[in-house]
This record gives C-alpha cells, sequence and structure tokens, in this order.
C-alpha cells in the first residue's frame, strides 16, 4: 500500500474536518441537519478568488508567492475578507430562510428541506455566474517534499493542515474557555433555559452561522489551494462532513475534526484497494456503521 | 403583608397561553409585596406553571400586563427579564447537565460586570457547600436535591429581587424536599421575594406568608399561608370536588 494515501488522507480529512466542525455546530445549536452547508465551502472559496483576483489587478505585487507556497498575500487578505462575505452570506440566508422557518416552529425536517432548497438556489448561483469550469487561485506547480516514510507533500498542503488544526484548537478554547462558548454550549442544550439565564438565544444562533460560515470559507480556500475551485465542490463534500459530524458525536468540536480525518484517511486508504470509483461510497459506509453501531458517535455521550 | 410593603412583583388581568384562542390564563390579578413567599396552589391544568412562565417570558402574553418594580416588563424577552430583577427556576430541565457546576454559574454570572462575578459565585458556594466540593464535575451527574440547589444557586447569581421557582418539590424524596424548603426560607429571609408554584401543598404552607389558589385560569381564592392550612377548601379545590363551584363566571 502507498504511504502516501497517509498525507492524502490527513490533507482531505483536515478540510472534511472543519467542514464538520461547522455541520456539528449547526446541528447542535440549531438543531438540524443543514444541507446547504456545503454550499457555504463553495461560496467561500469563490469569494476568496474575486477578492484576491481584485488584490492581484490592484496590487500586482501581491500576487507573487510567499516563500515556499503557491499564493501571495492577495489571498491571504482575500480570505479574511471572504470569512466576512461568507458570515454575511449565512446570516442572509438564515434571515430569509430559516430564521423564518424557527419563528413559524416549523418542524425540523422542514428546515432539512428548506436546506436543501437553499444549497439547490445557492449551487446554481455559483454555476451561474462561474459557469462550471474549474476554476484555480493559482497555476503554479508546487514540487512536494519527501517527509520520509515514502510520503510527500506541497507546502500549501502541509499548511493547510496546520490551518486546521490551529483553527479547531481555537474553536474548542471558544467553546470551553468563553461566555460566549458557555452561552453556545447552554443553547445547544436548552435554549429555553438559556434565555431564562439570560442568553440572548438569537445573538448565539447569530454566532453559530458566522462560525459555521467561517470554518467554511477556510476549508474551501484550502480545497481550492490543494484541488481546484467548481461549484460542486461542497455538494461533494457534504456526506464526508455528516459522516465526520456524526463519527465525531453531534457537538463534539474535536470529535468533527478526529473523525474529519479518519474519514479522509479511510477514504484515501480504500481508493487504493477498491479504486477511486468508490471514494464517496467510503463515507456512506461509515455513516452507516456509525449510525448503526454506536449512534452517538466517538465523543458524543448517550442521551 | 401585601398591602404594608411596597409591590414588588403584579400582574393584571394577565391571559397567556400558547395558543391565542386558547388562553390558559384567563385574567389573573396577582400582586407579591416586597420580602414575600408567596405561593401559587392550584389543581393539576388550573395553570399555575403557565402563568409563571408567562411572568418570565416563556409563554406569550395575549393581553393584561405585568409589571416589576413598576415597570411593564409584560413584553420584555425571556432573556432580559433577570437582568430587570427577575429569576426564574423552572419545574424540569432547570439545570444545564452537560455543563460542569462551575459552567452553570459562570453562564449565569456573565451577565454580571467582570469584577463582581467571582464574588457572587463564591458567596454562592458558600450558601451551598454541596456544590463547592467538587466545581468541575458535570451538573448531571448531581442528585435530585443538589440539582434543585444549583438551579437555585443559577438563579441567585445575578441578586434577583424576585425569585419565581416552578415545583422545586417535584420529584425529591420528603427528607430532601424539607431541605430544599429550609434553604428557600432561608433565602426568602435574606430579602429574596418568592414565588413558589406547588404541588405539594402542607409543606409549602408551612413557609409561606401568603397563597394564591388559582383554578381553570384564574384565582379562585386567596389568603394567608396559616388560614389557608386550616381551609378545607384547600383540600377539595386539589381533590377537584368543587372546582366548578368556586370559580367566579
Amino acid at each position: 500500500m502507498n504511504p502516501q494515501a497517509l498525507m492524502d488522507g490527513l490533507v482531505a480529512g483536515s478540510m472534511i474536518g472543519l467542514g464538520a466542525v461547522g455541520v456539528t455546530l449547526t446541528y447542535s445549536i440549531l438543531r438540524f441537519a443543514n444541507f446547504a452547508h456545503g454550499e457555504f465551502i463553495s461560496w467561500g472559496a469563490y469569494f476568496a478568488l474575486v477578492v484576491a483576483g481584485a488584490l492581484g489587478m490592484l496590487f500586482g505585487g501581491l500576487a507573487t508567492p510567499i516563500g515556499p507556497f503557491s499564493f501571495g498575500w492577495a489571498l491571504v487578505l482575500a480570505t479574511l475578507v471572504a470569512v466576512a462575505l461568507n458570515g454575511g452570506l449565512a446570516l442572509l440566508v438564515d434571515a430569509l430562510l430559516f430564521g423564518r422557518l424557527r419563528s413559524s416552529r416549523s418542524s425540523v425536517i422542514i428546515m432539512v428541506m428548506a436546506s436543501f432548497g437553499a444549497a439547490l438556489t445557492l449551487r446554481s448561483l455559483l454555476e451561474f455566474i462561474f459557469t462550471s469550469q474549474p476554476l484555480y487561485f493559482s497555476k503554479a506547480l508546487q514540487i512536494a517534499m519527501p517527509l520520509g516514510f515514502g510520503i510527500r507533500a506541497t507546502p500549501d498542503q502541509l499548511l493547510s493542515l496546520g490551518v486546521a488544526a490551529a483553527l479547531v484548537v481555537a474553536v474548542h478554547l471558544l467553546l470551553s474557555r468563553t461566555a460566549i462558548g458557555r452561552a453556545m454550549r447552554a443553547v445547544s442544550e436548552n435554549p429555553q433555559l438559556a434565555g431564562v439565564a439570560g442568553v440572548e438565544v438569537r445573538r448565539v444562533v447569530r454566532i453559530v452561522w458566522l462560525l459555521g460560515a467561517a470554518l467554511a470559507c477556510i476549508a474551501g480556500v484550502s480545497a481550492g489551494l490543494i484541488v481546484q475551485i467548481r461549484p460542486q465542490m461542497g455538494h461533494d463534500l457534504l456526506l464526508p462532513l455528516f459522516a465526520a459530524a456524526i463519527l465525531g458525536g453531534i457537538g463534539s468540536v474535536p470529535g468533527a475534526m478526529v473523525a474529519g480525518l479518519v474519514v479522509g484517511l479511510a477514504e484515501a486508504f480504500a481508493v487504493q484497494l477498491v479504486g477511486a470509483e468508490w471514494r464517496a461510497a467510503i463515507a456512506f459506509v461509515i455513516l452507516v456503521l456509525v449510525l448503526l453501531l454506536r449512534p452517538q458517535g466517538l465523543f458524543g455521550r448517550v442521551e | 403583608m401585601a398591602g404594608a410593603a411596597s409591590t414588588v412583583l403584579s400582574t393584571e388581568a394577565l391571559v397567556a397561553g400558547y395558543e391565542r384562542d386558547l388562553p390558559i390564563v384567563r385574567g389573573v390579578d396577582f400582586r407579591v409585596a416586597s420580602g414575600e413567599l408567596v405561593l401559587i396552589l392550584g389543581p393539576n391544568g388550573a395553570g399555575k406553571s403557565t402563568f409563571v412562565k408567562a411572568i418570565a417570558g416563556l409563554v406569550p402574553v395575549h393581553s393584561g400586563k405585568a409589571s416589576l418594580g413598576g415597570a411593564d416588563i409584560t413584553d420584555v424577552p425571556a432573556h432580559e427579564k433577570i437582568r430587570h430583577g427577575l429569576a426564574f427556576v423552572p419545574q424540569t430541565e432547570n439545570i444545564f447537565a452537560t455543563l460542569s457546576i462551575h459552567d452553570n454559574l459562570l453562564l449565569a454570572a456573565d451577565i454580571l460586570p467582570k469584577e463582581k462575578r467571582s464574588e457572587r459565585i463564591a458567596a454562592l458556594y458558600a450558601m451551598f457547600p454541596d456544590l463547592a466540593g467538587r466545581p468541575s464535575r458535570r451538573a448531571g451527574a448531581l442528585s435530585g436535591g443538589q440539582r434543585q440547589m444549583l438551579a437555585v444557586a443559577r438563579a441567585l447569581i445575578v441578586e434577583p429581587s424576585v425569585l419565581i421557582l416552578d415545583e422545586p418539590s417535584a420529584g425529591l424524596s420528603p427528607k430532601i424536599v424539607s431541605e430544599v424548603f429550609a434553604r428557600l426560607k432561608e433565602i426568602n429571609a435574606k430579602g429574596v421575594t418568592i414565588v413558589l408554584v406547588e404541588q405539594n401543598v402542607k409543606a409549602a404552607l408551612a413557609i409561606a406568608d401568603r397563597a394564591v389558589i388559582l383554578v381553570e385560569g384564574k384565582v379562585a381564592h386567596e389568603g394567608t399561608a396559616a388560614g389557608l392550612a386550616d381551609d378545607p377548601l384547600v383540600g377539595e379545590l386539589y381533590l377537584g370536588a368543587r372546582r366548578h363551584a368556586t370559580v367566579a363566571p
């Protein structure tokens, strides 16, 4: 078996993990499976692409690659702007759709169906604006560095892994050590009691959207940097995202990340055994197995 | 007592319920004087819990008014009421079971100024030593009595002027109920006005100053706790034998 699958799995898993953290937060606090979450990954990547392109055109020097990486400061700055834009998009979708459904006390199944509709709309909009042709942050060819044991990785891949790890630690600390994290955990458990305790639930909901969209944006930028940018990119990640969120235990941020890596590694190794055409089936098999054998996931508690 | 001290909490013709065309609370006038411990009694389905939840902002108020310290709080959202000095302890699921004891208290303290939080949490640990032993313990692992104490402690963090409790004795053994009620009496003696919804009539009347009896969403009777303890009507109301006869049309 090719040991390179380890690195490929970790890189893919870090993107799945970041997306799964957003899914798990949305699921545990807003209490529905948001099937539009994958589209926030795609939109985040496209936001960054457009802003980076604009910055590159205005300030040519910003497009010059930084050190060993394939991108310049334009993409770094664009990612920060894209995080804000993606957060705005998530709030807009909530204001136009999910917030209205919450106000009318719609059932979970209505929310889930609405998220399917939102996903289709968001994806179609991307295809309408950018077509379905793949786009790239950079077409520069990166040479993978040998890391030992027959494993190689590009600087972009290593950076992507590092950023994902740092973000998961940051989100974990936010949830466990800060007032807003406590409020999020409280709303996740009992929104009515959280309100009585002085937590403004609507503010927490807004923060969850912003946080989920920000993480999705970073995952999208990573995926765009390492693979390519397509309107379908988020949709293709949807099943692995949910497999990771459920495997990690709904509500567990470290669980979602670890499970994301597990799903990524399982996909990478399975591809070597059964062929790339079965890649999508791996996440589905993991999802079914977890639901059958340990529905609370690796880090979840039995209710 | 209500007449002697200033009114801290009141409702006027309060109509509330989950559906507008199906009110559960049907025009309740209610007054609590500062420092009182007032009991709300009534048979099952009388609207006791709905009434206090409506005051706390958890059930829609369709008409009428609720006031706290003279200010209209009818339309104040639930999360703002604690800032006005109204604390509410629900009957069930009144703690965050997945959070630690300390995080339960910190969550409630987060609305206080930073410099006051540690001081208030220390004061609550002193008041409830059972909670102080292992503050990092998951609240869900606490016993029924300890959970009630944590719920009360959480509510008291902000030093509310009025504390409303919905059946704090539910599911507790008689011994624990006595401890909980004794603790509530202590808290009341320190100046916190308490409104208590209870099914455990005998034990609750023993600590209350006054009691109000709700039947079918309306005030059917009220009086001093001592007077009601000897009133045969109380027993009859609880048995439901004379419910319809006692309610004003």
